[in-house]
């Protein structure tokens, strides 16, 4: 089967936090950023649409989404139409689902899109929904939310490694101190110093507030093009060159070690293979840190340093500009905030900006050729892994 | 994007008049529901073939499903074996004590219907001398007098609405 080069021709994303906006205003907002960042993108060129949404039901009390997102966007898809969910890896769910149609064959310029509406007027409505992506039924009764799971992960990796508080809050820091050369971010122009992040409130012991990523309204997208439209859209694609995902439990109960993320070493080792490059090649790395203790356990996934060593890694600053690898150059989950569906498109959207060279200096990656962006989902119970790589339009 | 506001347009609507108010709505039927709806399983037999379960519950024991060609254990309870597919599972009852492998507390972002409970904590749970390790709600301390290892046990309890489901309590 002949499978077709795919790259990213670009993308954006509305601001993210707070917004005063529905789910279908985020929507529009995002359509109409996208056809003014890409002038030469014509709606009739899409002809294909993917739609990341992790709990409208529960959000927005709407499904169907695919042709509501379409009507939205002003787009009207005569290949494929589709909504992706993997809660929080809806995004890169889009962004995959579109690769592979595009290199089937079966579509030629493809938009994925992601968007998530999460503050509602009850908090707990929104924990709510956020709960229902555990094993509801079974779970569910106790009260399972991301939160005191991580944390279950953080109080084992500091139970067998070590691993300090601070370690954790040098992640955050980092992470926060990149979004303030984001304007997009919803911590922009938030400073996190290391001993205010130690004094923010416990909110899942040992997770503070600064260690969790927050309930966050907003939207991205991008286009993908296959090799021959490439050139009409960007000169400095981002050609999809491995992908990988994997997925080996979901009752918290059939969840095998908390702190040895198998899952993402498989998905990683998947998609590097494909692309044929080893970790100590990649420039950026776009890294899910829904909490601190994820970057830290992600850091040991990757290879980055031995098993237990992801805490000293990310103290030592080497996930950080000037280190083995810059991490969440955009500010991360952390940062940015965390839309469900939105993020992993937002980290696509980085990709493509670092390989254009049009992020600001302060998080440029010094000529970047490869990148890797993932999102694990749920209870890291499923790791999706995606690469990069900047090159001409061919 | 224009920032000047709109001019008021001046009312071309009648005032009011002084008809007679609308009668008062019918009072509502009061419409019975779980508190706990969203997040405690279908327990009855014509909801659920796993209606056993909820049964020892209510008399007192965690019980499972297990495959009666290769012994594992299965959680949560099934009606097929995930690996070999076989509809004949067996009930078995689980051991009513364990130890906390990993715990934490929710102390903000309760779900709905659990605001009043915080703060509670959670945790994971190794069952005495069974390769299981149950995730549930944990009483009987407050989380910060809780430790890895220590002993708790299983324990059946009434949601509230005539539903079971089960949690862990530990020491007093």
């Amino acid at each position: 089967m002949t499978v077709r080069p795919v790259a990213i021709v670009g993308g954006v994303t509305t601001k993210f936090g707070v917004r005063p906006s529905t789910w279908a205003e985020l929507c529009q907002e995002v359509g109409a950023a996208l056809f003014r960042e890409i002038p030469e993108l014509r709606a009739e060129d899409v002809d294909s649409l993917f739609v990341g949404a992790a709990e409208p039901e529960r959000f927005a009390f709407q499904s169907h989404m695919a042709p509501f997102a379409a009507e939205q966007m002003g787009l009207r898809p005569y290949r494929i139409l589709q909504r992706t969910e993997l809660a929080c890896a809806s995004g890169q769910s889009a962004i995959r689902s579109a690769y592979a149609a595009i290199a089937a064959g079966l579509s030629d310029v493809a938009v994925a899109v992601g968007v998530e509406k999460m503050n509602l007027p009850s908090m707990a409505e929104a924990n709510a929904a956020m709960a229902c992506v555990m094993d509801r039924a079974w779970d569910g009764p106790a009260g399972a939310t991301a939160p005191p799971f991580f944390a279950m992960v953080a109080q084992r990796h500091m139970l067998e490694y070590g691993t300090t508080e601070e370690q954790l809050a040098a992640v955050s820091e980092k992470n926060h101190r990149f979004a303030n050369t984001n304007p997009a971010a919803q911590f922009y122009e938030k400073t996190f110093p290391r001993d205010k992040l130690l004094r923010l409130p416990v909110i899942a012991p040992p997770l503070r507030l600064g260690d969790c990523s927050s309930m966050t309204d907003g939207a991205a997208a991008v286009v993908l093009a296959a090799d021959d439209r490439v050139p009409r859209y960007t000169p400095t694609p981002a050609w999809i060159r491995g992908t990988g995902q994997y997925s080996d439990f979901h009752n918290l109960a059939n969840a095998g070690s908390l702190t040895e993320w198998v899952g993402l070493k498989r998905a990683a080792r998947e998609a590097l293979g494909r692309a044929g490059i080893p970790v100590d090649q990649l420039d950026v790395a776009e890294l899910h840190d829904c909490f601190t203790i994820s970057e830290i356990v992600e850091y040991e996934a990757l290879g980055l340093c031995p098993p237990g060593q992801g805490g000293p890694f990310a103290a030592d600053g080497r996930g950080d500009r000037g280190g083995d690898l810059l991490v969440n150059p955009r500010g991360g989950l952390l940062g940015c905030g965390h839309p469900l569906g939105a993020t992993g498109i937002a980290q696509a959207v980085e990709v493509y900006r670092q390989f254009a060279r049009t992020v600001p200096a302060a998080r440029q990656a010094p000529d970047p050729e490869w990148a890797l962006v993932h999102n694990l989902s749920g209870s890291a119970n499923v790791h999706s892994v995606m690469v990069y790589q900047a090159g001409r339009a061919s | 994007m224009t920032t000047e506001t709109r001019p008021r347009r001046p009312s071309t609507l009648a005032p009011p008049s002084e008809a007679v108010p609308p009668p008062p709505p019918p009072p509502r039927k009061a419409e019975p529901r779980p508190f706990l709806l969203d997040f405690v399983p279908l327990e009855g037999e014509s909801d659920t073939r796993l209606a056993r379960f909820f049964q020892r519950l209510r008399e007192g024991q965690l019980a499972t499903t297990r495959c009666p060609r290769d012994g594992a254990l299965l959680w949560p309870p099934r009606v097929v074996c995930p690996t070999c597919h076989t509809e004949e599972l067996a009930w078995v009852d689980l051991p009513s004590r364990g130890r906390i492998y990993a715990f934490s507390a929710v102390l903000a972002g309760a779900p709905l219907g659990m605001e009043a409970d915080v703060p509670f904590a959670v945790g994971l749970v190794d069952l005495e001398g069974v390769p299981l390790r149950l995730f549930g709600r944990i009483e009987g301390r407050p989380w910060n007098a809780l430790a890895v290892g220590m002993e708790v046990r299983v324990e059946p309890y009434d949601v509230g609405d005539g539903r079971f489901f089960y949690r862990f309590r530990a020491p007093e």
